[in-house]
């Protein structure tokens, strides 16, 4: 599927609304809690976001493949481009930019110029949140858990985070292998 | 502008009494403290500033130096009561000036929030060399404010004279602009009401504030 | 009266230890000097901060439902780990609702005073900021209308005060289809407590955060045409009441 056209299924979409501020605030104390929870162990946040990310997102892909109408990827490229313009597009209303793709066509980054999960945030100045947390973490969760839906095994995993000083947010995706399903010998 | 009319402020220290030099740039170097209170009285920040109007450097020279950050304090508490009547009798975010202080000269200021932190302004004019003190004055608080202006308008000193119209405008942008930074700093996910406000940004930019209006 | 806060911060700025007119660069070698104060958070090249965004600038964005509706959902399944019962997984999303009341207050009204606009002023001609309200009916009136249409793009639907005399503190508050319980997925009825708890917890917020002490829980009252309805009870506290009075006989509105 070309871009362009990729990009117009994102732009006309029809979901229903809900303030957006709404949604920020409540993943804000989604992580807020978890810190407590963890008692600012990051690590253990970030494992938890992903988990998190992981269950919603093998709900969130039926909800997708239902809101956008678009069938199977033809390639591993046309899935970061639907990802991006489509997937991203209709949940949290941003378009990441994908770059810095390796040769083999296998690895790829997100660029978020916007990340409304992110807003109005400010880390804790406690010397490690900076270096710990990666906030929006679930993200990563929620790519890799709808892309199992869909036969993909990906890891993915933020490299930088304005949040934490950087100049952008960008988090870096792998495919790890395609799932083939496993037919049981008898079947015909 | 410049009318002189009768200090409202009683007690020795009163400094606004009719003094003649208008161009003593002591009486410009107006002293500020302003702190931030949580809804239970905790302090959640604190700075102490000098007027940067008329030549100001924008440094505060309290009457007592010594004693300065504990008077400061002490006044600022003890017209909490009258804060919280103020409260529930005024709807407005700016209560404007509610309590003064007179063996310091002190004024207060204050702002309230509608999440309930408190934003106190403590403003006390400098100590002058020779100061007559004028006429009776008030009991020690009011909230209602001084019955008449007093003197040492130059038009743009509103260091001068702490609770003219000109001074309240004044402080109310300042408040303003400060309670935009709050709630930005409230908004974060991670600030719990009640902590301290820490951030050396957020303090630049009261300090700014400061600046700008007073 | 409380102990002198921070003493090492305020006698390094009466020492001039900070001079107001110096805009300090955000560096952590700059912040170092400052041993009283924190070192400060890192920051992008372009020295943004949460300060530097302007707080109406996602004043009217919108995300999709099912966005809130699954985070909200992880959030409640999360809890429910974490918790021993019915009981204290409403606590818990009360608990998680409150922090969000406080902020959307200050947020309201900045967002009032900033545009001038005299969406929570009672009177049709002020242009003057809004105030605090200073009476438990503004205050509901407040929950009922601005704060419910920032939060779901509508007033909520009814209010009313409890009829019983012994309970005179009691107001409800009613949503016919509340918006957070649509597209949960888990079990019907239990998932209308849980999502409504929240929503609880923001009013519960609301209202202490205007000085008005409060217990706020939300019940499930189904009719045949709203089968989601929820009823928000709202219970104030004896000093509220006792002001009430008081204000009342003084003419405070």
């Amino acid at each position: 599927m070309s871009s362009t056209k990729t990009s117009r299924i994102g732009e006309e979409t029809r979901v229903d609304k809900v303030n957006a501020e709404l949604v920020t605030l409540t993943y804000g104390t989604i992580v807020a809690q978890l810190c407590q929870d963890y008692d600012s162990n990051y690590q253990d946040v970030n494992k938890q976001l992903d988990k998190m990310g992981y269950n919603i997102g093998m709900r969130l892909i039926e909800d997708f493949l239902a809101k956008s109408g678009v069938g199977r990827c033809a390639n591993f490229r046309e899935t970061a481009d639907m990802i991006a313009k489509v997937g991203f597009k209709i949940f949290l209303n941003v378009t990441p930019t994908v770059t810095n793709w390796t040769s083999d066509n296998t690895q790829f980054s997100l660029i978020f110029e916007d990340n409304p999960l992110a807003d109005f945030v400010e880390l804790p100045d406690d010397g490690r949140a900076q270096d710990e947390l990666w906030f929006s973490n679930i993200l990563c969760g929620v790519l890799r858990g709808s892309l199992e839906m869909v036969q993909m095994q990906i890891e993915a995993h933020f490299v930088s985070d304005v949040l934490r000083g950087d100049d952008t947010t960008e988090m870096r995706v792998s495919l790890v292998r395609y799932i083939e399903d496993e037919m049981p010998p008898e079947e015909e | 502008m410049a009318a002189a009319s009768k200090a409202a402020i009683p007690s020795s220290s009163a400094v606004l009494g009719s003094i003649s030099t208008l161009n003593n740039p002591s009486l410009l170097k107006m002293s500020y403290y302003f702190t931030i209170l949580s809804p239970t009285d905790t302090p959640l920040f604190n700075i102490a500033f000098g007027t940067s109007k008329g030549g100001g450097d924008g440094i505060a020279r309290f009457r007592f130096p010594e004693t300065a950050q504990y008077m400061n304090q002490f006044i600022i508490h003890s017209s909490l009561d009258i804060l919280e009547e103020a409260q529930w009798t005024n709807g407005g975010m700016y209560l404007k000036h509610i309590d003064t202080y007179p063996p310091a000269a002190a004024y207060i200021t204050a702002f309230l929030t509608p999440s309930g932190a408190r934003f106190l302004l403590l403003h006390q004019p400098p100590n002058l060399p020779s100061s007559t003190s004028s006429s009776s004055g008030l009991g020690s608080s009011s909230l209602l404010g001084t019955a008449g202006s007093t003197t040492r308008a130059s038009s743009s000193s509103i260091a001068a004279n702490p609770t003219s119209p000109q001074t309240e405008e004044a402080v109310r942008q300042f408040m303003n602009e400060v309670y935009e930074n709050y709630v930005k700093t409230a908004m974060s996910p991670f600030y719990k009401q009640g902590m301290e406000i820490k951030s050396p940004v957020f303090r630049t930019r009261v300090t700014a504030a400061g600046k700008k209006w007073l | 009266m409380a102990a002198p806060p921070r003493h090492a911060t305020m006698q390094s700025i009466s020492n001039g230890g900070i001079a107001p007119g110096t805009d300090r660069p955000q560096t952590q070698q700059t912040q170092a000097q400052l041993s009283q104060q924190s070192p400060g958070l890192r920051v992008p090249s372009n020295r943004k901060t949460i300060y530097d965004r302007h707080l109406n600038r996602s004043r009217n964005a919108e995300l999709s439902r099912a966005s809130f509706a699954f985070l909200f959902g992880e959030m409640v399944t999360y809890a429910q780990r974490r918790v021993t019962g019915i009981q204290d997984l409403e606590k818990r999303l009360n608990e998680q609702g409150y922090p969000l009341g406080l902020r959307l207050l200050d947020l309201l009204f900045y967002r009032s005073t900033s545009t001038s606009s005299s969406a929570l002023s009672s009177s049709s001609t002020s242009s003057s900021p809004p105030n605090r309200p200073l009476r438990i009916i503004t205050l509901l009136h407040l929950i009922h209308g601005p704060l419910w249409r920032l939060l779901f793009g509508r007033a909520a639907d009814a209010l009313e005060h409890s009829v019983s005399p012994d309970t005179p503190n009691e107001y409800m508050i009613t949503d016919n289809d509340p918006m957070v319980n649509t597209y949960i997925s888990a079990p019907r009825d239990m998932s209308m407590l849980n999502c409504a708890a929240y929503v609880a917890g923001i009013i519960e917020g609301v209202c202490d955060g205007c000085g008005f002490e409060t217990k706020v829980s939300a019940h499930n009252q189904p009719t045949e045409l709203w089968p989601s309805r929820t009823v928000f009870l709202v219970r104030f506290g004896d000093p509220v009441m006792e002001r009430e009075k008081v204000l009342e006989r003084a003419g405070v509105k």
